[in-house]
């Protein structure tokens, strides 16, 4: 039935360009046939092949001591010491959680854990990344409760806690909400990290998990594409996750690994088996028999094609050498599960791939993988936005009553209702839950893990270098003021359409400083994800280039608190002069964002370092970094107890004007300590300010409002 | 009047209670084929007039109790 | 002392009983859904919480029919003490060891949260703090306790009733916690003591639980 249609429906069908067309053609000395087309179409897509992004991707190179290059693997390794390391990677699923919030965001956690425990790792805790649109648009209250009730059903059954995350509300994500996903594991001594490359004529390639249905075929190229108004017509594309069945895979998974069974294992998530076997072939430079039909199955009316391209969810593969396939098994039906095995290594470095006992397709797995096109999209030097003079928005209003008017807005109400439907104990390594600016888990050595993610879409809009600078340093700085030095990043780059040269400039000009932070910082970009096409009937979103950061402590001291919930606490406000700006309270009251001064890098990263050192030599009773609605917001959430910061000024006194309460400055700094603190704290305080050029101020002392 | 509605996955996706609950039986040797589990929802409304009644209930179903990309539904009188 | 920790398919609770367990310096015996054991070849059963089978069909009803759960209840009847923990609870339920049963929260989320609960009734075996009110931890959607009337009032006046929630954050009858049977060795609760061993934790009330 493919024959018969025109190159013209071809082309559209699996969305191929002329271009790309006449690249295979070339590669293959003929024309696509039979399969070929389906196998082009999924992993020349651009989110399997990174086409438009890979050349930008490449200055993330930097390492230290503690990591190394896996560029190549699932997700990103830290090596921290005494037997640990820590590995981590985020990832989105804005698109399907836009059509079906509940599955989009249940199936995109399981798609990163299993990034994670295919590398040998125990996942140890969830985080995400959300931006919704205004809360009255159509349908997003919806999509809203349903992307918060997929979370929590997915992570929260397969027994790993949802910690931290970032929800954003603006009307720039009413038809293109991001929902992006970080998970965090841990690798212990007695665990190897597994690979993903095949290796060993005459292994055998090994299903394991979930039966494969017609789910999500087509989904990798779908994700590269914009939406049209047409969502019925992409129904069939939808993957239901069964949590219930990772957990089985997390537990047969790791103990098969652990017991060394495995030469290498791959999880099957954007274009599914094509993409996870293909892969692991073209990594070790060999060949694979694949016998589809041996693939088990949900649906006996599934294709070959369709085999190759499902994205049913919770499926791996692996190899194994022939004689530990027994034990594999053993093991894989002790906790119910298929694994089946479908194919051998060979030594042809082509991908053969059967259909009862009739090879369909041979093709060398490299001309699909290593050899998809690489797209230097036009940009053109970054220009700042900057404003030459200051829009200042809100002198002119009462403070009580502008503050009360922010908290009305969804962005700054109370977000508990989101993380008590999370389980954040499970695993019990919980030490600083969702309540906390930062939080933290511990590990078995006893010592202390932050996890942030970062992006603040209001500075983002208002200048892109401004904001992917503050994207990795103000949750940074947030781990800084608890005593964690960041040790690594990932990040998960939501653009719009990479075609467009100003979309393609913020994605540059964002890729260039987060490689030149990650190296100043010393915190590598050790994994990561780009969703382009975030795009609703031809209008994109803002650049939103969220990232995560794992911070490490090295002891289990106390960590200082985020609120006043003692009294007579002394308050201190410690000022880094850097952007003034009312980023988020500007577009909350509807009026224009603009900013006076600058950003500096290599500054502010070394700070992050003298901030780390200051509080573990400090250690203050509270600590924060002033948030987005300014002073203002951040003492109204530190009240506790009853408790708040009552000013020792005057209400004519600079502290008491509006200006100085909501302006959002980069970046001011909270600490109150208790008497017994208080001399010491004053004299290192002094030391940072003068080396630092800081501003600081006792701003008043925690009492009952 | 009133109105049984019966909820089902869409018979293409993955229905997973239903997987878990047919692995569980066959487990202990039931010979289960498929199982597949849904909803059975029972509307009593106001309208008394049948067609309007029924006109009203399919308008319910498939504006709140569905989720059309998941579920299939089929209606009776009671 | 042996401590029997029981795993199902979707147990996600059960590493976090074995620290807490070896924590008090006792050896845990794992034990497998799909096995019988020898009841004699340990003191104490906990059965932990997670999503035991998704939580399908019911919270907790394929569990409860697995030969582990027999082996369980034959166990109970020598009287010997059996704890159930969130899930673990459910499932105690559905075996028939415990009275009534849990449905979904009254405001029908999933809840997270640090909660007060009171004793009401002491076992000898579990819950040894001297703390008439302990501070743990809740992390379920399926922890309203309910039971018919004339249950609920049996439940009531035979002394089995074994926490009540400082403030009712699920819709339980008569804030219902935690239940015991007559005998007063098998008894479950909602809250996790396990996740409040340490003041790290944010709490360590669940300390002296076993």
């Amino acid at each position: 039935m493919v024959a018969e249609r025109t190159l013209t429906e071809k082309l559209k069908h699996y969305r191929i360009s002329q271009a790309e067309y006449e690249r295979i053609s070339e590669l293959l000395g003929r024309p696509p046939q039979g399969l070929e087309w389906a196998l082009f179409s999924a992993l020349w897509s651009e989110h399997c092949s990174y086409k438009s992004s890979k050349v930008h991707l490449r200055k993330f190179s930097y390492r230290n001591g503690m990591t190394r290059d896996d560029s190549d693997e699932n997700a990103g390794v830290v090596d921290i010491g005494f037997g640990e390391k820590i590995v981590f990677k985020m990832e989105s699923h804005n698109h399907p959680s836009f059509i079906e919030p509940y599955q989009g965001a249940a199936t995109g956690v399981g798609g990163i854990l299993r990034d994670i425990f295919t590398m040998g790792a125990r996942p140890i805790a969830l985080a995400d990344y959300l931006c919704f649109g205004d809360e009255n648009a159509p349908r997003m209250k919806s999509l809203v409760k349903g992307v918060v009730s997929g979370i929590s059903g997915y992570g929260n059954c397969v027994g790993v806690p949802t910690i931290t995350g970032y929800t954003e509300y603006d009307e720039n994500y009413n038809k293109n909400i991001l929902v992006n996903a970080m998970a965090v594991g841990l690798l212990e001594g007695h665990m190897n990290l597994a690979s993903s490359k095949a290796e060993g004529v005459g292994n055998l390639v090994v299903y394991v998990g979930a039966k494969t249905g017609k789910d999500g075929v087509h989904g990798a190229a779908m994700a590269s594409e914009s939406f049209d108004q047409d969502i019925d017509s992409k129904k069939p594309n939808i993957q239901i996750g069964d949590p219930f069945l990772e957990k089985l895979l997390i537990e047969s998974c790791l103990e098969v690994l652990s017991k060394n069974l495995v030469v290498c294992m791959q999880d099957m998530g954007a274009a599914g088996l094509t993409s996870s076997t293909f892969e692991m072939a073209s990594k070790g430079r060999v060949g694979m028999d694949l016998h589809l039909d041996k693939v088990p199955q949900r649906d006996s009316s599934i294709t070959p094609e369709e085999i190759l391209l499902s994205e049913s969810q919770e499926r791996m593969v692996l190899v194994c050498v022939p004689k530990n396939l027994e034990a594999i098994q053993a093991v894989f039906k002790k906790w119910d599960l298929d694994a089946a095995p479908i194919g051998t290594i060979t030594d042809t470095k082509k991908m053969r791939l059967f259909w009862k006992g009739d090879v369909v397709t041979e093709i060398d797995p490299t001309l699909i993988t290593d050899s998809a096109p690489r797209y230097e999209r036009p940009f053109i030097p970054y220009q700042a936005k900057r404003k030459k003079s200051m829009i200042e928005p809100v002198s002119s209003q009462n403070k009580d009553q502008l503050l009360a008017s922010l908290k009305q807005n969804a962005f700054y109400k109370n977000k508990n209702w989101i993380f008590e439907q999370y389980d954040q104990r499970v695993g019990t390594r919980t030490v600083r839950d969702a309540s906390h600016t930062v939080s933290v888990v511990r590990l078995n050595s006893r010592r202390d893990l932050a996890i942030s993610v970062g992006c603040r879409p209001a500075f983002m809009r208002m200048d892109t270098r401004i904001g992917a600078i503050d994207a990795i340093i103000y949750p940074a700085l947030q781990q800084a003021v608890k005593g964690f030095k960041p040790i690594a990043v990932t990040d998960c780059l939501n653009f719009a359409n990479p075609e467009r040269i100003e979309v393609m400039t913020d994605f540059v000009q964002t890729c260039d400083l987060y490689a030149e932070i990650a190296q100043r910082l010393d915190a590598p970009i050790i994994s990561g994800n780009v969703s382009f096409y975030n795009e609703t009937e031809g209008k994109g979103i803002p650049p939103t280039p969220a990232v995560g950061i794992v911070g490490l402590k090295e002891n289990e001291d106390l960590i200082p608190g985020c609120v006043l919930n003692d009294p007579d606490l002394t308050v201190y406000l410690v000022q880094m002069p850097g952007v003034v700006s009312y980023a988020k309270t500007a577009e909350v009251l509807k009026k224009e964002s603009s900013f006076s001064g600058d950003l500096l890098v290599p500054l502010l990263c070394d700070f992050v370092a003298a901030m780390t050192a200051f509080v573990a030599k400090t250690k203050p009773q509270v600590s924060r970094v002033v948030g987005q609605g300014g002073l203002a917001i951040t003492l109204d959430k530190m009240k506790s107890n009853g408790f708040e910061c009552v000013f020792d000024a005057g209400d004519s006194h600079l502290f008491n004007s509006t200006k100085f309460l909501f302006e959002e400055r980069l970046y001011d700094f909270l600490f109150a300590v208790n008497s017994s603190q208080q001399v010491q704290f004053e004299k290192e305080l002094n030391v940072l300010v003068n080396k630092w050029n800081l501003v600081s101020y006792v701003l008043g002392r925690s009492r009952r409002g | 009047m009133k109105w049984g509605i019966k909820i089902l996955p869409r018979e293409v996706l993955l229905d997973t209670q239903g997987r878990a609950v047919q692995d569980y039986l066959n487990q202990n040797s039931q010979g289960v084929n498929q199982c597949r589990i849904g909803k059975y929802i029972v509307l009593d409304l106001k309208q008394t007039d049948a067609a309007e009644s029924k006109k009203k209930a399919i308008e319910i179903t498939e504006q709140t109790l569905l989720n059309p990309l998941i579920e299939t539904y089929t209606i009776e009188s009671l | 002392m042996k401590v029997g920790v029981v795993t199902f398919p979707g147990t996600n609770c059960d590493q976090d009983v074995v620290k807490m367990t070896q924590a008090h310096g006792y050896e845990v015996v794992p034990l497998w859904h799909k096995d019988r054991f020898d009841i004699n070849s340990v003191k104490m059963v906990i059965v932990p919480g997670g999503f035991s089978y998704g939580d399908y069909l019911r919270c907790g009803a394929l569990a409860a029919r697995s030969p582990v759960m027999a082996s369980v209840k034959d166990l109970a009847k020598t009287g010997r003490p059996v704890l159930g923990i969130c899930n673990g609870f459910q499932i105690l339920c559905e075996t028939g060891l415990l009275p009534g049963v849990l449905v979904r929260n009254d405001h029908g989320h999933f809840i997270d949260k640090w909660t007060v609960i009171e004793t009401v009734n002491s076992t000898s075996h579990f819950s040894k703090s001297d703390k008439k009110k302990l501070r743990l931890p809740v992390a379920h959607g399926e922890g309203r306790f309910y039971a018919d009337k004339p249950e609920l009032d049996k439940i009531e006046e035979q002394g089995q009733v074994w926490f009540r929630y400082a403030e009712n954050i699920n819709g339980s009858l008569n804030n219902i916690a935690g239940v015991m049977n007559k005998e007063k060795n098998v008894a479950a609760l909602m809250p996790h003591p396990e996740r409040a061993l340490f003041d790290w934790m944010g709490g360590s009330d669940g300390f002296k639980f076993i």
